[in-house]
């Protein structure tokens, strides 16, 4: 049979690409368009009205050399770590005492510990404000009957991060704890049979066995929650609106803040710039790992 | 087997421990929401009620336009679920079961994609939807995000394994593609669809970015962004019988189709695409 040439086999699949249209059309104006416009918008001055300005490199160079955004990474990368070293131990550690084969009861166990992925960020952290209110709270009134010190947990540029971090692991855990739960589903309980003959306890079964066996969905729940931690928004905005100072304030509040409050569009769209990078070195791993799978799925 | 007795009872304890942390945050909620004016909300006494009000709810409407705000984001969570569901299912049944140039590159951009940030670009968008007059607009909520990249990926996962066999028959009697989609692909893939409209369901009824950058009047916003503009403070205190009211408010819908469904099987979902 001869090779129809490439424009006979588009026309052939003329509908398929009827189907994919929609995606593509969207990805290009809300997508594509703006992430160029951005890209150009960070080289200038523009307050939305009026002429853009062409500054260079000027909106970088303040990037650098600025404080408060020198405040707002290290705020964000505060939540990330925080939230990488412990959101993904407790949720194997939890998935994995949900998987065990003599629980009773485990699918209400399942349906309760997820609801806090069912709050929204906002309403949450609207209970947490509550919670962690140096006067009204019940954290600090607990504090006080173990016989420690109540804290000003909102209010000092020292503490402001511990709640927000706190309520970021209350809300996720359910989450990354039901990806990790339905990845052991899969591990082959004849490894565990052996591994009790053999005397292995609990721990020894989690690193010689679990871990290794659902790597891939670790890896995935590193990279899934290191760009939701990067693009954390809400939780400070609700919950600390950022303060006290910017002690609190993540990346994206602080672009929201300069482009939505102070008209700053081209810096505001530096800042976007400098946030995907960032985390573009971060993914890129992923991504290569996903490119490569796909093409041995032979499409 | 003594080892084995305190190896359970652990568990069991850090499972319990885990329920009463995950379920406190609502009971607490509701308590504080039906609270009295007269009550006091410090410390222990915030952990029962004596006399339940729903007058806080009464106030709550008085502050903003709850109803409105309701309609918004059940307009915003249903329409845009079931468009994405659609869409995105129909794009993922061409990733899955057809071979066209350049779908490799498509599949790769798609990806590639999923890894840039929204927040990147909010600045053009914003200035996109003014330009077509949807600011103030539910549309603005509900279009651009019809079709994602991650929605469509999980969806051609899900589909690789609807047989050829039964589409080559179906093209043998007349069907065209479309028909093969609307009438069995999509009959067959109907835990896909539920898990992906509850979880798109949930992320618009919970997105605060966009409706708070799009929506500006009162009556326009959704109810997330409705509680989160609540009065912090009243003279010298903190409402906070009435913010807590509109808080449970946003939750309680939620909470309610979340148990309707029972569970999310929105995950074995993920984990199924991953070993892909």
């Amino acid at each position: 049979m001869k090779e129809s040439s490439l424009l006979a086999r588009m026309w052939k699949a003329r509908v398929v690409y009827l189907f994919i249209a929609p995606y593509f059309i969207l990805f290009i104006l809300f997508q594509l368009i703006p992430l160029v416009w951005s890209f150009v918008l960070s080289f200038h001055q523009w307050s939305g009205l009026g002429d853009m300005t062409f500054i260079g490199f000027d909106n970088y160079r303040r990037l650098f050399t600025s404080e408060q955004f020198r405040q707002v990474l290290f705020n964000t990368l505060f939540y990330w770590a925080v939230s990488i070293v412990t959101i993904i131990p407790i949720s194997l550690l939890l998935a994995t005492a949900i998987n065990s084969p003599w629980l009773k009861r485990r699918s209400l166990i399942q349906t309760m510990t997820f609801l806090p992925y069912i709050i929204s960020w906002v309403a949450a952290a609207l209970v947490f404000r509550m919670l962690f209110d140096h006067e009204v709270g019940l954290i600090n009134i607990s504090l006080n009957a173990l016989g420690l010190q109540a804290q000003p947990w909102l209010i000092s540029t020292r503490l402001s991060k511990i709640p927000i971090t706190i309520l970021i692991i209350w809300r996720l855990v359910p989450w990354y704890m039901l990806i990790i739960y339905s990845g052991l589903k899969s591990v082959d309980l004849q490894y565990y049979e052996a591994a009790v003959i053999e005397g292995a306890n609990a721990l020894q079964r989690l690193i010689k066995i679990t871990i290794p066996l659902i790597s891939t969905i670790l890896f995935f729940c590193f990279i899934t929650l290191t760009i939701e931690t990067f693009r954390i928004f809400a939780q400070p905005y609700a919950l600390t609106q950022g303060g006290p100072g910017n002690s609190s304030m993540s990346i994206v509040q602080y672009l929201y803040i300069n482009g939505f409050e102070f008209f700053n569009l081209g810096y505001a769209s530096t800042v976007g710039y400098a946030l995907a990078l960032i985390l573009l070195a971060v993914s890129s791993l992923q991504l290569r790992n996903m490119v490569k799978r796909n093409k041995e799925m032979n499409m | 087997m003594k080892q084995n007795t305190i190896e359970r009872n652990t568990v069991r304890m850090v499972l319990v421990i885990t329920m009463i942390i995950a379920v406190f945050p609502f009971i607490f909620m509701m308590i504080i929401a039906l609270k009295p004016p007269g009550e006091s909300v410090t410390g222990l006494n915030s952990l029962y009620v004596m006399n339940p009000t729903l007058n806080n709810f009464v106030r709550v409407n008085q502050i903003i336009p709850l109803a409105r705000n309701a309609i918004n984001s059940m307009v915003v969570s249903s329409v845009g679920a079931l468009t994405t569901v659609f869409f995105c299912a129909l794009a993922g049944f061409a990733f899955a079961k057809y071979t066209f140039p350049g779908k490799e590159l498509m599949f790769i951009i798609m990806i590639a994609t999923m890894m840039v940030p929204e927040e990147t670009s909010v600045i053009p968008v914003f200035i996109i939807v003014r330009q077509l007059g949807w600011i103030n607009n539910l549309l603005s909520l509900i279009v651009p995000k019809i079709a994602t990249a991650i929605g469509i990926f999980y969806m051609r996962q899900y589909i690789t394994t609807f047989p050829y066999s039964i589409m080559e028959q179906a093209r043998i009697d007349g069907c065209s593609e479309f028909r093969i989609f609307w009438n069995m692909v999509l009959p067959n893939i109907t835990p896909a669809l539920a898990a992906w409209g509850s979880i798109s369901f949930i992320v618009r009824w919970n997105e605060l970015l966009w409706p708070l950058l799009f929506m500006r009047s009162r009556v326009m916003y959704t109810l997330t962004v409705a509680i989160s503009l609540l009065p912090t403070a009243e003279g010298l205190s903190t409402p906070w019988q009435v913010i807590m009211a509109g808080a449970a408010v946003s939750v309680v819908p939620l909470v309610i189709i979340y148990f309707l469904l029972q569970r999310f099987q929105i995950a074995g979902l993920m984990t199924g695409s991953l070993k892909g």
